[in-house]
């Protein structure tokens, strides 16, 4: 077999893993600027928006004022399709095509109009909402594409500080994004290659020297494409809050000339808040008299420069990691793997496949997860755009709020992490102390020669492991019900008060107990009779023959043989214990307020109940993390105890 | 000598009563469920008590004996109830997992028995640590790809994919076990008499690893019969649930059907308890056996 040329596979290396960077690297920039685009002409839409907003508010908002108002508007500002003012029911003002003559405002809506309407209502209930919580969640100024290309934006119409109505604005359509072309990508490929080219002349089959010399071309030409690619949207950038600023100053004096045309006072309006986001927070971006704010304008600059080079770094990397791979010769060291134990990977692939797409990938995405800001709210956005890096571990493991204050005294705060693992670790503790001692017990009674009926209590006794998990939980529940529940007719039976069991965190957690420690004791029971049934008879004998007691056999013989088998038992017990989400879930499901919540189940409400995937997943992550921890102490323990 | 007899052996008699108690106290759940089961009723209480009860009344309320024995529960849970569609669900799904995990353990696991290759040890160990991540962790972004990427909520053949992938790690490392045992030696002879290696899996070590593979299935489903969470949180249409999901369905949140649940239960659990009690002596050696290994 004859190796092939390192020159030629790092020249191959060079050309694909350059091509890879070039073409992902054109996605980047592309994407970027087309949205640098149209955040540029939504945000010149909206401002035109706010300009005739303020205008119409400073006319009363309603009557002739407000439709002339809007004339006026209309004819200095080009590319605007139509106006509508909507109040309620009522179409205040409207430039629509169609409504003019008997359709002409002010008249109610019509059927059709139900989308105004529609608009108008949310848009309120938007303002509302924010108001009350302080902070912007829902979007007060919406926009839509249309089919025409342009875009249908719409906002409140305040009067004295309240939503009235909205004013709806349609845009003649938008300039065709811009293309990026591709020469400068291509070029990034051709010319690291052709240089690559000569040095291999130089180098001959030096592989370190090729391996430097091919990885610094690369590194140099991408490094000098993306230098490129970052300063071209910075610019673009630039040029686009300038446009928002031209326009907030068109605006300005259209709005200042039709005020005084119209004989209305001078509108209080700053038109530094009419370049505002979707929450009507000004972006501060414009000032007052219409320049371009260069502090602020930078520091978007910048976002938009960090976000696009973050991906070009990862785009290169990507491709020096392939160059080196494929000019190392690992590719072909793996394909020839491959090849010669094709049988093998033949019969695991199905297996790996598998793992890989519903076990691996999910973990791994879940990692990712935990970093992020990730709810319910915003699963539509990359994970790259919610990225909160460690702030939902800080969140978690941060918080040592375990009780509020509250009148009269403090009130646990259930929800804090710390609880929670701490109600986990005795939960798991007490139940595996109850399971080992109970199953022991019963095992070493069982053990017993001679004992009549032995197969019957056995098969008996091991009937809790062989229900279903879930089933044995609802039984339990309903055995525990308040009214109607065995356990409480038992108490009362014999002249104690009925227990509300979920209605405090201890009576809670002993119904949980009970019912794990009922599910739990046959597993050790099997455990412990196995291992009690293969000590030789003739050790007891020897020991009876020295004259030991009952209690130094017991010690010196039967705990010794059990260990080997109790010390795993013990180990699983614990680890399925920790997890036993059925249980916690179905039993108590928390009650009362979360007291009896335990790790596991907590996450999965912060999942599926609360919705914060992010924080459900860094939730997870530490779980894991304390069963890694758990399981390494183990090995090492279980391996000190061997030797 | 009698003396030396009694140190020998404790009296039965105390130990029949100990036994007897615990064996009470385990059995009550059980003989409580059948009770509410026969009733023909859908309450929580075995008998009415009235409102100034005796002690005998109340002695009458905890017997594990219905009031009336009737098999209504029984006849309208799978007739007026979808409890029927639910088990039917279940039965598909388990015994498609079952299927598919074991083709694909079976293969893995002979892999890693009999072949050399690299990545044997990282791949065995990978499958070992798989199971240690907390389910709710790969719960989020299962369902993501499941639900909202593939499209597969509410399907039987979305669980069954899931159930089947979960089931492989568990499988490989019971099988792999079983096939170190068999001798190469049969393998050795085959493939002088020039048979293919597809051949000596599907003829020769399949067929001799039958019942490992058996009790390896029956764990499979097993447990897919008896999960609950990814059913629960896949499921959310209600012809479309398994039988744990239905079963939570009649007493979760404000539904008190206790009739159609303990009636269910009962036909859910028939199959596996008795399952359980023939195969839970290899359980328990397999369980013991890896962990002690790993």
């Amino acid at each position: 077999m004859t190796a092939p040329s390192h020159r030629l596979r790092f020249l191959a290396g060079l050309v694909l893993a350059g091509g890879l960077a070039a073409w992902l690297a054109h996605g980047f920039a592309s994407d970027a600027r087309r949205r640098v685009a149209a955040d540029g002409e939504v945000r010149r839409a909206v401002v035109a928006l706010r300009a005739v907003t303020s205008l119409v508010e400073s006319s009363g908002g309603e009557g002739d004022g407000a439709r002339r108002a809007v004339v006026a508007w209309q004819a200095g500002a080009p590319g605007v399709v139509q106006l509508r003012v909507a109040r309620g029911m009522q179409l205040e003002a409207s430039s629509a095509a169609g409504d003019a003559g008997g359709q002409a405002a002010p008249r109610r809506l019509a059927r059709e109009e139900k989308p105004l309407y529609d608009r108008a209502q949310r848009i309120a209930t938007a303002v509302r909402t924010n108001r009350e919580e302080q902070g912007g969640r829902k979007d007060e100024v919406e926009v839509e594409r249309l089919p025409s290309g342009g875009l249908s934006l719409a906002a409140p119409l305040d009067l004295d500080g309240a939503p009235v109505g909205i004013v709806e604005l349609e845009t003649a359509p938008l300039p065709p994004a811009p293309s990026t072309p591709w020469w400068p990508f291509l070029l990034a490929v051709l010319v690291p290659a052709a240089a690559f080219g000569l040095v291999m002349l130089l180098a001959g089959q030096r592989r370190a020297v090729l391996a430097v010399a091919a990885t610094f071309l690369l590194a140099a030409s991408l490094f000098v494409l993306s230098r490129g690619t970052v300063a071209r949207i910075g610019e673009e950038r630039r040029q686009a809050a300038a446009s928002v600023a031209e326009r907030v100053r068109e605006q300005a004096s259209l709005v200042r000339s039709a005020s005084v045309s119209l004989g209305l006072p001078a509108s209080a309006a700053d038109p530094a808040g009419w370049d505002v986001d979707p929450f009507r927070r000004p972006r501060g971006e414009v000032a007052s008299d219409g320049s371009v704010v260069e502090t602020r304008r930078e520091a978007a600059v910048e976002e938009e420069v960090r976000h696009l080079g973050r991906s070009l770094l990862a785009a290169a990397l990507l491709a020096l990691a392939l160059l080196l791979l494929i000019g190392l010769g690992a590719f072909h060291r793996l394909g020839r793997t491959i090849k010669v134990n094709r049988q093998a990977y033949v019969y695991i692939a199905p297996a790996l496949l598998g793992m890989m797409v519903l076990v691996f990938y999910p973990f791994t995405y879940g990692i990712t997860l935990s970093f992020t800001d990730s709810n319910i709210y915003n699963t539509q956005k990359p994970l790259a755009d919610l990225w909160v890096g460690l702030r939902n571990y800080g969140d978690i493991l941060g918080d040592f709020a375990f009780a509020k204050k509250v009148e009269g005294g403090f009130v646990f705060n259930y929800l804090n992490f710390y609880w929670t693992l701490l109600f986990n670790v005795f939960w798991t503790v007490t139940n595996v102390t109850i399971g080992v001692t109970s199953g022991l017990l019963l095992a070493l009674v069982l053990n017993t020669r001679a004992l009549a009926l032995r197969p019957v209590y056995r098969v008996l006794l091991i009937l809790p492991w062989a229900m279903p998990n879930y089933i044995t939980a609802l039984i339990w529940k309903g055995m525990f019900h308040q009214q109607f529940g065995i356990i409480n007719q038992l108490f009362q039976m014999v002249g104690l008060q009925a227990v509300n069991w979920f209605d405090h965190p201890f009576t809670s957690f002993l119904a949980a107990l009970t019912t794990n420690a009922w599910l739990s004791f046959p597993f050790m029971m099997v455990v412990s009779l196995g291992a009690l049934q293969s000590i030789p008879a003739d050790l007891y004998e020897a020991a009876r023959v020295d004259g030991a007691s009952r209690w130094q056999a017991f010690r010196a013989i039967t705990l010794p043989s059990l260990r080997p088998a109790l010390v795993p038992a013990v180990i699983l017990s614990v680890v399925w214990t920790f997890n036993m989400f059925n249980i916690i879930y179905l039993v108590t499901a928390g009650d009362p307020g979360g007291s009896t919540e335990i790790l596991i189940t907590q996450a999965y409400k912060f999942a599926f109940e609360r919705y914060r995937y992010g924080y459900a997943a860094a939730y997870s992550v530490v779980i894991f993390g304390i069963l890694l921890v758990y399981g390494v102490f183990q090995n090492r323990y279980s391996k000190a105890t061997e030797a | 000598m009698a003396r030396s007899r009694r140190d020998q052996e404790l009296p039965h008699a105390p130990l029949h009563v100990f036994l007897g108690l615990a064996t009470l106290v385990t059995v009550y759940p059980v003989l409580w469920v059948v009770s509410i089961a026969f009733s023909g009723r859908q309450t929580l209480a075995i008998a009415d008590v009235p409102s100034d009860p005796t002690f005998l009344q109340r002695l009458r309320a905890v017997v594990p004996w219905p009031q009336q024995w009737s098999t209504a529960n029984f006849t309208s849970v799978m007739t007026d109830q979808p409890f029927g569609r639910w088990v039917l669900n279940s039965v598909v799904v388990a015994i498609f997992t079952t299927l598919l995990g074991i083709f694909l353990s079976c293969t893995a696991a002979y892999a890693f028995s009999r072949f050399k290759f690299p990545g044997r040890r990282a791949g065995m160990m990978s499958f070992l640590i798989s199971q240690m991540f907390p389910g709710v962790l790969t719960l989020i972004p299962l369902y993501i790809i499941m639900v909202q990427v593939l499209g597969l909520g509410n399907s039987r053949l979305g669980m069954i994919i899931v159930y089947a992938a979960t089931s492989i790690p568990f499988s490989v490392w019971m099988l792999k076990g079983y096939f170190d045992t068999i001798p190469k030696e049969l393998e050795e002879a085959a493939i002088i008499e020039g048979a293919s290696a597809g051949t000596i899996f599907w003829r020769i070590v399949l067929p001799l690893a039958k019942p490992a593979v058996a009790i390896t299935a029956l764990f499979s489903f097993m447990t897919s019969w008896n999960e609950f969470i990814l059913a629960a949180t896949f499921m959310d249409k209600e012809d479309m649930y398994t039988a744990p999901v239905g079963l939570r369905f009649f007493v979760g949140g404000f539904s008190q059907q206790w009739g159609y649940f303990a009636a269910g239960s009962i036909i859910v659990s028939i199959p596996v308890v008795v399952l359980f009690l023939y195969l839970q002596k290899y359980l328990v050696s397999g369980l013991t056996a890896g962990s002690v290994k790993g």
